[in-house]
């Protein structure tokens, strides 16, 4: 609300040192958006209609000020007897409308007087005639919103507050031909209606340089009405600013006093008869309690009740001393306060909450534990930062086409109304935002991209935590050499580190049902028997699409947290005793069919050999010279150990025999070599 | 009077001064040979000049003249040795060539800041919590003072789902995007009786334009504290004192009174200006302060909606946005570029 502090010092004697006004009413909870030369930006909170009018600023800036507030516009002039005797039938059939006053004049149409039409082009009002300008300058000094309707325009002439009926439309002051809905209030002549109800007059309606006579009107109207039909419409005003907020009931017969008596001082117009006051809703007078205990305990402050009361009557209330503190009577206007905290409030802006003491609040229970989700995250950061990965932040939004891969259409959640497009549905995975980021990236002098997030994933069955990661390029050149592409593995070892890091098993089996990773380089993930995420690579086909080139490789992972970590951060794990014995160690190489996972391999070697055996790793895998077209050769490094004694070479040794004898048998492996200590080449 | 010197001492103090002027290896042979040579050395020129000199005589210079030899044979060694520690060693390397850097990420921004003000709470006895991010209408608003067709819902033009899914916690079907993480703490009441100190920190959305200032999606971080007794006066603390911490300053701070429909009374905190020290400039709107966070005493009817008895019971909430902590703390122009994910802008970040 854009204010001059002149038009302020109309009704209360304030300085005239504007930034020190603005400075007073931010304090007690007007924000100064900005200042320019008099003209004060104030920022008027949704609960304050009555602080839409400089009238109602006034009021906060005397009290503020501690000044005296001059009465209200209109008030002598609402006591004045018109002349004439001229009015209109006016009947109000819904309940959208509490009152309804208007009142004939007889005007000359002319621009306004400069004084007028500054004042109005300072609040940000653009000048129009003096007729128009008069309502607007009302509603901005008294906060009531003012319609003038061309009286010869108007059917009957009368005037009927109703909803509308269907197929009515109505071109408003803008220009736009509306469809009226049921829902929506209107003003009406006898036959149609003449303007929205406290959103915007009709065209037809509308004051002219012709017009001889106008039925003014000043109203109030339901906030809920209002707001329906603006939202419906799209349709924002200055009039239905202040009534969707709440205007007050009391105002509109002073308000329309004011009018008169403006035309008349700027010899626009007269008026032509008495006001028709029309107000099936009666003005309520509540009356709330304020304890003095109470005011002291939520503000932590003694406010004396000698200030509290000048604080409230400053302000428009009444507050009449009652036990242990007082019964306070709300003013018309302040559709805001219905409670004590709502006084509390009151008294508490004008007291200062900067003179309230700062304090502490005692600890009197014992802090719990935080969520476990939070805790798990805060996990999953250290370790995944600790291995060289960037965290990211991507939007939880992406377009439906980045989604289409990762969920069917009936799985996926979309959005009502959208931002664009681009925002359409809910992530089904985290690995479109993240591919996204890394092509930003790649696309900006980044070569190799290692990046995680942690965040939700939607599906129809609800929400899902997961952690996700992509990885591209090298791991990491430098110059004593390189250290090679990023490969599959280094996408899987992500879900090995992070299984580990939660002390879970990680099962890996391949999967040929991920359509948004490549056919034959993907995984399924699943930890204790419930599916828990997958790793691939990301197709080709895809990454170019996304911009990147045809050797680019991608590679990704994906997991659920409710199921690598139910419990949140890792438990303390008790530490297996270290082993006395020393363990022996024999390396097997053996040649099988190239299409033999590694995991069949390792369960025939478990599965026939003896509890001393502690450790089967791969070490190396190879394909070409000396090795028969269709095979690899796959070497494996046994470790075995007893707990209780150190091993023989020679029962090492028949248990490596039974093993090479099972991967014979079972996987028709051929034996190329064995090494350890103690056994010949 | 000083004894006439010898002439081995005399020597001696040639070779020293000669020694202090070898600069290289070969200036150290040079130097040997002059005094040592065998043929034409100094000191056995001086043991030639001994035929006329008494046997007693003789005896003690020859033994002064054996002893310089050895010194002189000493210290040229050890010029020999500081020569060659000077020298470049067999199988150096190049030291100034750059280290193989462990590869080390770095939390993101947005989490550096949040993971900040939650510390800054831990510390004063606060719970994290969690909770869903699609929400329901009664907990993203009714609950919160909201009832339908409140005009202050247009403060936060809220995202909705095209249909329902199901609710957390086998609840109510979420049909919106969560505007702020004050659903959590509804939550969080309904199940839990007061004392209550909690952090709720979390993805929101808002229909919102994607511009340097607005993101539909930002993070934030509410707080709320409920016990007997519970003042503005608390909140004005634990807000300073917050503050002070995240700052790392003693900091001005102002409460200005505002508008939430969950709290009353309602506040804004202002933080003086870092960038003017609160004289004003540009990046505070020449006011001096810098608007940091919401606050105010919970709303009795917050309360009544979970069931706290409002009388026996007060509390504070808050809640920040971290993008504009953010903004502020990394002098960041562009809130856009913490969702470009660029690894020329995270590298830079503190690990």
């Amino acid at each position: 609300m854009k204010v001059p502090v002149s038009w302020l010092r109309e009704f209360a004697d304030l300085p005239d040192d504007a930034a020190e006004v603005g400075r007073r009413l931010g304090a007690c909870g007007f924000a100064v958006d900005g200042l320019e030369g008099d003209v004060l930006d104030l920022d008027v909170t949704a609960n304050r209609p009555d602080g839409l009018s400089v009238y109602g600023l006034a009021r906060e800036a005397a009290a503020a000020f501690g000044v005296p507030l001059k009465p209200a516009p209109g008030t002598t002039a609402l006591a004045r007897k018109p002349a004439g005797h001229e009015k209109l039938p006016v009947s109000i059939g819904d309940a959208g409308c509490g009152r309804y006053v208007l009142a004939l004049a007889d005007v000359q149409v002319a621009p306004s007087p400069v004084w007028l039409a500054d004042r109005l082009a300072a609040a940000g009002v653009r000048p129009i005639n003096n007729v128009v300008d008069v309502t607007n300058y009302v509603m901005l000094e008294t906060g009531q919103p003012l319609h003038a309707f061309d009286a010869a325009h108007l059917g009957g002439p009368e005037i009927r507050v109703r909803r509308a009926r269907p197929g009515e439309t109505l071109e408003t002051l803008d220009g736009q031909a509306r469809q009226l809905e049921e829902t929506m209030l209107v003003i009406a002549d006898r036959e149609r209606p003449v303007a929205l109800a406290g959103l915007m007059g009709g065209a037809t309606s509308e004051v002219s340089r012709e017009t001889r006579r106008i039925a003014l009107e000043s109203a109030w109207f339901r906030p809920t009405v209002v707001r329906a039909a603006s939202k419906r419409l799209g349709l924002k005003t200055e009039a239905s600013a202040r009534f969707e907020r709440g205007a007050d009931l009391d105002a509109p017969a002073r308000a329309a006093a004011r009018a008169l008596e403006l035309l008349d001082d700027i010899g626009a117009g007269r008026a032509a008869g008495p006001l028709v006051d029309v107000q099936p809703l009666a003005v309520e007078r509540r009356t709330v309690t304020l304890r003095t205990d109470r005011l002291a305990r939520l503000l932590g402050d003694t406010v004396p009740a000698a200030d509290v009361e000048r604080i409230l009557g400053a302000l428009g209330f009444l507050p009449r001393a009652a036990a242990g503190g007082w019964d306070v009577t709300v003013p018309s206007w302040r559709v805001d306060v219905s409670r004590e905290a709502d006084l509390i409030e009151e008294v508490g802006r004008h007291w200062g909450f900067d003179r309230i003491p700062a304090t502490f609040p005692a600890l009197r229970a014992m802090p719990r534990p935080s969520a476990p989700p939070v805790l798990r995250a805060r996990v999953l950061r250290r370790v995944l930062c600790g291995a060289g990965l960037q965290e990211a932040v991507t939007f939880t939004f992406i377009e439906d086409a980045a989604a289409a891969p990762f969920a069917a259409e009936a799985d996926r959640v979309a959005i009502l109304n959208p931002i664009s497009e681009k925002f359409g549905v809910l992530r089904p995975s985290l690995l479109p935002g993240l591919l996204d980021s890394l092509v930003y990236s790649r696309h900006r002098e980044s070569a190799d991209v290692r990046l995680f997030e942690i965040g939700t994933a939607f599906v129809r069955a609800g929400e899902q935590a997961r952690a996700g990661w992509v990885l591209t390029g090298s791991r990491g050149s430098h110059w004593s050499g390189e250290a090679g592409p990023v490969t599959f593995a280094d996408a899987r070892g992500v879900a090995e580190l992070l299984a580990a890091t939660f002390g879970v098993a990680l099962a890996v089996t391949p999967a040929d049902d991920l359509p948004w990773f490549a056919r034959g380089r993907a995984a399924r993930l699943a930890i204790g028997g419930r599916p828990a995420g997958w790793i691939g690579e990301l197709p080709s086909a895809y990454v170019e699409a996304r911009g990147l080139g045809p050797s680019d490789r991608v590679f990704a992972g994906e997991i659920d947290l409710a199921v690598l970590a139910p419990d949140g951060a890792p438990t303390a794990r008790a530490i297996e005793p270290l082993p006395r014995f020393p363990s022996i160690v024999r390396d097997l190489s053996i040649l099988v069919d190239e299409r033999l996972p590694a995991a069949s391999v390792r369960d025939t070697i478990r599965s026939h050999a003896p509890a001393t055996l502690v450790g089967v790793r791969e070490f190396d895998r190879y394909q070409g010279k000396g090795v028969p077209g269709g095979q690899i050769s796959l070497s494996v490094r046994l470790t075995f150990r007893a707990p209780d004694r150190t091993l023989t070479d020679s029962e090492v040794q028949q248990a490596v025999d039974a093993i090479v004898a099972a991967l014979a048998r079972d996987h028709g492996a051929v034996l190329r070599g064995t090494a350890g200590p103690g056994t010949a080449e | 009077m000083t004894p006439p010197a010898s002439p081995v001492e005399a020597l001696r103090a040639e070779f020293d001064a000669a020694l202090g002027a070898a600069r290289s290896s070969a200036d150290l042979r040079a130097l040997r040979d002059q005094f040592l040579g065998r043929r034409s050395g100094r000191l056995t020129a001086l043991l030639k000049t001994l035929g006329g000199v008494e046997p007693e005589a003789r005896r003690a210079i020859g033994s002064q003249a054996n002893t310089l030899k050895q010194d002189i044979e000493t210290a040229i060694a050890a010029r020999e040795a500081a020569l060659a520690a000077t020298g470049p060693a067999p199988g150096a390397i190049d030291v100034t060539l750059p280290g193989r850097v462990p590869p080390l990420g770095r939390r993101h921004p947005l989490t550096q800041v949040r993971e900040r003000i939650e510390d800054i709470f831990l510390g004063m006895g606060y719970e994290v919590i969690d909770g869903p991010e699609l929400e329901d209408d009664w907990h993203n608003f009714e609950a919160l003072n909201l009832p339908p067709e409140h005009p202050a819902r247009d403060m936060q033009d809220t995202l909705y789902l095209a249909s329902p899914v199901p609710g957390a916690d086998g609840g109510r079907p979420a049909t919106l995007l969560r505007t702020h993480t004050s659903g959590m703490q509804i939550r969080h009441m309904e199940r839990t009786a007061p004392p209550v100190r909690i952090i709720a920190p979390g993805r929101v959305y808002r229909r919102d334009n994607f511009d340097a200032t607005h993101t539909p999606m930002f993070t934030q971080v509410e707080g709320l504290v409920v016990d007997e007794g519970i003042s503005l006066g608390d909140l004005k603390g634990t807000l300073n004192a917050f503050a002070e911490r995240f700052f790392d300053a003693k900091i001005r701070t102002r409460f200005r009174p505002s508008f939430f429909p969950y709290t009353e009374p309602s506040a804004e905190l202002d933080v003086e200006c870092q960038g003017c020290a609160g004289a004003g400039c540009a990046l505070c709107k020449q006011t001096g302060w810098i608007e940091v966070l919401g606050c105010g005493m919970v709303h009795p009817a917050v309360f009544e909606a979970v069931g706290y008895d409002a009388e026996r019971y007060t509390g504070f909430a808050f809640g920040v946005g971290i993008e504009r902590l953010a903004l502020r703390l990394y002098g960041v122009q562009d809130i856009r570029m913490f969702y470009e994910n660029d690894l020329r802008f995270l590298e830079q970040l503190a690990p």
